[in-house]
């Protein structure tokens, strides 16, 4: 995979023709919130080829992952304007290693929905169908990735946020074990769910990302150093028995692909996980409580949006939150402060815990009879822009095999794994925590067998 | 669906939030509060008994950092950024 | 006829370099927002650091209260809108503080002890500051993230002077244990009060809790404020609201907040950016081996080991650093009741005259101990002791050097006397002749005559007693 890298090198020197290229797409899918890549973060340093398989590579960086110099607006009219003071540890790992951060890309408001529509400050289509969306909330870092703007992206995964917009764009996306990669930089949403995570156009590149951006952070005492077991090859993949409501055309890819699988030599280990439909409702509670707290600092007295008048402190912070933030950011905050609120909280917050508890229990057991467990990342392909059958209920709803590895804080990596109706369709292979290695085996062998599909009007030998 | 959230419930939430809502966004954003609320009853069918609460991802060592001071130096950069000062003051209008 | 039931929350500051979640300096008197960074502001993306010290000097605190101590102590996040708060929420602890069920014995009054129970003591962090300025606020976060532990007593003690002296006490106990500067002017211990009366025997009554209180006698003087206030209701048979008032130290009254306090529901809920902390057993002997003879207990063994008076233990007990010289001073010297005395008076009054502390004076303990031993031994007397003192601040010597120096030694020895008293005997041969013919009056002139001669250094039962011999 090495030749993708060097031909990115060799690409995006010349400068002109990258730009072109890069705004020729933009101005189609509108990944970016802020592209820029002549902005050279004075911490970057060169760093000879050889030295770093990211040397000269230029990314994107979701924009709720802070960059010195560059906006750090999570999407939200309440940060619009706000240039962050300081640089994230993965990014800063990147830019150590020769990488260049070239824009900040478009996200759910403070990495909230499924679509990127709820970005209160850009819309952001499929490079695959422009009328669709690109998935998110990383959906900008999935599109720009898809559409060959930058060979890889960082987004933050808290409930799917990588892994679902991966697979509606058909790239790789990682969701790292919970505190392999430093949050240091990442704006909250749901601290103890969340990571930053890769999205990228080859595993071998996601896993180069992975392996630069991992590491225990002082800045961050969540973060681990990540400590896999002895390396084994992946024999038993669990599947689920009872696989229910998938859209026909990902029922039909992820059927093929079992039998790809079963072809390279696989077991197929069939599974039960009779918390999953408990999922969701364990997730929001959980994801939305912290993000009451997490999105209080919002609050227009030290940046962001300060309202035209207020008459003094309290009507400032109402007035500041109320036009600042979006629908599902004010429902997600109430639904919050809610299951929170005295009264409620042993019967919804803790209750979640407990539950959190009982999924990765369930998880614990499957990994005893499987290496790793696969499933459909998202019960439909990319769907369109405005689409009412998806409203944000249903939407949250099909989250229902991500969030799984939010909730248990093990690794998942989804891969592209065919098209339906000419839509990608993604896979999702979770591990235990800290092997990631796994992920990457799998999703590796399965791309010598079903070579990833390269996005209509896209190259990735840029030659052009 | 049972409608298990009044409208004052709401409302106290929300002032709690320091959200101010129009009649109208209580009545939008109030149906999918509820909505999820509901939801989230399905958890009662869980038997959790015995099972202590996951509080944080996982819990490694206890993690501590020494006691030194590193200088601010984006105290400045921190203070470009507030929308009103005075002298390195953040102001903030208070009509009493 | 009543009852008074009345309990503090104490906050103090850890005596920490950098504030508690970042590495930002903890330091007074700074410009407005020079010590903050996007983590104590609360910049998108920040996440808190644990400071050891701090959780290591909130142990030793709770661990000095008697209390329980957590075996995972976990730090949640308490919930509320305030400008001073740039999170919005404050990290603090709830369900697993580092101490509960402790209490500590509180001296409160002559040869009283009381034992106050505590509730529990939990670190967290200190909001900003806010100044009103007419129509606007002005924010300072310079002090947002000091290190704040609290401590809340149970409903123990019966008024406003108890409390006063209570917290006067604990103000000592942190200043021992070196945790804290214990600084009611500068914020870095404050407190407020929780009240209720009730007729005697009936339990305790509705609570109102008293804030804004900044020294000690506000605490007595809100208290017993409040004890009229809620007495006369109880009297005239109106129903005590159950608020929080704030004391008005221009008034002397208390005033209700009328805040909406009902809704206050902080949803506390475990701090996901921070670990439980669990302490290892080198950690808790490290805490064991900070701790200190508390005040109570150390004046009662220095009156027991050293024989000093009620007066005397209480003054040389005030601080640590006193009573550890006062020790090492005794000890050095074999003599505790003078040197007790000795710091009461004149080392107190040169250190006033010299305007030094007793640390930054050139009295070490070992010339203190010196001094003394040089007077008890009789190698001088009163006089050149308090000569000597005085010569020990302005030059800066050990008094064995300067009585060698000055040749301020006693004469006790006849044959030294003895030439001296000749001379004096034939200056003033008329006087001699006076006294030796009855005129016993006269006698003291001379003893003075010697004194002079030899600069106040001769033994004056020594003179006595040569002048007794010469005159017959």
């Amino acid at each position: 995979m090495a030749k993708l890298e060097d031909s990115w090198r060799r690409f995006s020197e010349k400068a002109a023709s990258y730009t072109a290229y890069a705004k020729a797409w933009e101005a189609k899918i509108g990944a970016f919130l802020s592209f820029n890549p002549q902005h050279n973060p004075a911490s970057t340093s060169a760093v000879p080829a050889g030295q770093s398989p990211v040397a000269g590579l230029p990314f994107g960086v979701k924009d709720n992952i802070a960059v010195a110099g560059f906006p750090l607006t999570c999407g939200s009219k309440m940060l619009e304007g706000l240039t962050s003071p300081y640089t994230a540890t993965a990014v800063q790992k990147l830019i150590d290693g020769g990488a260049r951060p070239v824009g900040k890309t478009n996200l759910d408001e403070f990495g909230m929905g499924s679509s990127t529509d709820n970005s209160a400050l850009g819309k952001t289509n499929n490079p695959w169908d422009v009328t669709r969306v690109a998935g998110g909330s990383s959906g900008g870092s999935a599109a720009c990735v898809a559409a060959g703007q930058v060979p890889f992206a960082l987004g933050s995964d808290t409930g799917g946020s990588v892994r679902q917009p991966a697979a509606f764009c058909g790239v790789y996306g990682l969701k790292p074990t919970y505190g392999t990669v430093s949050r240091f930089g990442l704006t909250a949403y749901a601290s103890s769910l969340e990571v930053i995570g890769v999205l990228a156009t080859t595993v071998g590149l996601t896993r180069s990302v992975y392996d630069l951006i991992k590491g225990e952070d002082g800045n961050d005492q969540t973060s681990l150093k990540s400590e896999p077991g002895p390396a084994r090859p992946v024999r038993k993949i669990g599947i689920l028995k009872n696989l229910t409501g998938l859209a026909p055309g990902v029922e039909a890819v992820y059927r093929e692909s079992l039998a790809t699988l079963k072809k390279l030599g696989y077991t197929l280990v069939e599974v039960e996980l009779p918390t999953l439909e408990y999922a969701v409702s364990a997730y929001y509670t959980i994801a939305t409580a912290e993000a009451s707290a997490n999105l209080a600092r919002f609050n227009g007295i030290r940046y962001g949006l300060r309202p035209e008048y207020a008459e003094n402190p309290e009507d400032l912070i109402r007035k500041a939150r109320t036009a600042g933030f979006g629908d599902e950011v004010k429902t997600r905050i109430l639904l919050g402060s809610y299951v929170l609120r005295s009264g409620f909280q042993d019967q919804f917050y803790t209750k979640a815990q407990k539950v959190r508890t009982a999924i990765r229990r369930d998880f614990d057991r499957i990994f005893e009879e499987a290496d790793v467990f696969l499933s459909p990342t998202f019960p439909t392909t990319a769907f369109a822009h405005g689409d009412t059958t998806m409203t944000s209920f249903q939407q949250k709803l099909a989250d229902k095999f991500t969030v799984t590895a939010n909730l248990t804080g093990q690794p998942g990596l989804s891969f592209p794994a065919g098209l339906a109706d000419g839509l990608p369709v993604g896979l999702q292979v979770l591990a235990p925590v800290f092997e990631e290695g796994r992920l990457f085996e799998v999703a590796d062998r399965f791309a010598e067998a079903v070579p990833p599909a390269a996005c209509p009007g896209t190259s990735l030998d840029w030659s052009l | 669906m049972k409608h298990i959230m009044d409208i004052r419930e709401l409302e106290i939430t929300a002032e709690l939030a320091q959200i101010a809502l129009t009649p109208v966004e209580l009545e939008r954003l109030g149906r999918e509060v509820t909505q999820m609320v509901s939801y989230f009853e399905k958890m009662k069918e869980v038997d959790t008994d015995g099972l202590e609460p996951t509080t944080h991802a996982f819990v490694k060592a206890n993690r501590v950092r020494p006691d030194a001071v590193k200088p601010s130096t984006l105290a400045d950069a921190a203070l470009e950024r507030a929308p009103e000062l005075e002298d390195r003051f953040i102001v903030i209008p208070n009509v009493l | 006829m009543y009852d008074t039931f009345v309990g503090l929350e104490i906050h103090i500051h850890l005596l920490t370099k950098s504030k508690v979640f970042c590495s930002c300096k903890a330091h007074y008197g700074d410009e407005p927002n020079t010590n903050v960074c996007p983590v104590c502001l609360g910049y998108p993306g920040v996440l808190p650091v644990l400071n050891e010290e701090a959780i290591k000097l909130a142990y030793v605190v709770a661990q000095a209260l008697n209390c329980r101590l957590s075996p995972r102590t976990l730090f949640e996040r308490k919930n509320y809108f305030y400008p001073d708060l740039p999170k919005n929420y404050q990290i603090s602890q709830f369900r697993d503080p580092v101490g509960e069920n402790g209490f500590i014995d509180v001296p409160l009054g002559e040869g009283v002890t009381k034992r106050i129970r505590i509730h529990d003591v939990h670190l967290e962090e200190d909001a900003g500051k806010m100044i009103h300025a007419g129509d606007m606020s002005l924010c300072d976060y310079n002090r947002t993230g000091y290190p704040l532990l609290e401590i809340v007593t149970e409903p123990d003690l019966s008024g406003g002077e108890e409390a006063e002296r209570f917290l006067q006490y604990f103000q000592r106990v942190v200043r021992y244990l070196h945790v804290s500067d214990g600084n009611m002017e500068e914020g870095s211990l404050r407190c407020d009060a929780n009240i209720s009366i009730n007729k005697t025997g009936g339990g305790l009554g509705t609570k109102v809790e008293v804030k804004n209180l900044n020294s000690s006698r506000f605490v007595r003087k809100a208290l017993e404020f409040e004890f009229k206030r809620q007495s006369a209701q109880f009297e005239a048979g109106t129903r005590i609201v159950q608020e929080t008032r704030l004391w008005n130290e221009n008034r002397d009254v208390t005033e209700s907040m009328r805040s909406k306090e009902s809704s206050h529901d902080y949803r506390y809920f475990p701090e996901p950016d921070l670990p439980p902390f669990v302490p290892s057993g080198d950690f808790l002997r490290l805490v064991d081996s900070l701790q200190v003879e508390l005040p109570l207990a150390r004046r009662e063994r220095l009156k027991t080991t050293w024989g000093l008076s009620a007066e005397q233990a209480d003054f040389v007990s005030e601080s640590k650093s006193l009573a550890d010289y006062f020790e090492t001073t005794a000890k050095a010297s074999g003599q505790g009741a003078s040197v007790a005395n000795w710091l009461m008076g004149d080392v107190q009054k040169e250190l006033k005259h010299f305007d030094l502390t007793l640390e930054a004076s050139p009295l070490s303990s070992a010339r203190l101990a010196q001094l003394v031993t040089l007077l008890e031994s009789g190698r001088i007397h009163i006089k050149i002791a308090k000569q000597l003192l005085i010569a020990v601040f302005e030059e800066n010597k050990d008094p064995e050097t300067l009585v060698k120096e000055k040749g301020w030694e006693a004469i006790t020895t006849e044959s030294q006397l003895q030439p001296i008293l000749d001379k004096v005997f034939a200056e003033h041969s008329g006087v001699v002749d006076a006294i030796r013919a009855g005129d016993q009056r006269q006698k003291g002139f001379l003893v003075g005559q010697v004194m002079q001669a030899t600069g106040g250094r001769a033994a004056p039962a020594l003179v006595n007693q040569l002048l007794a011999k010469a005159l017959g």
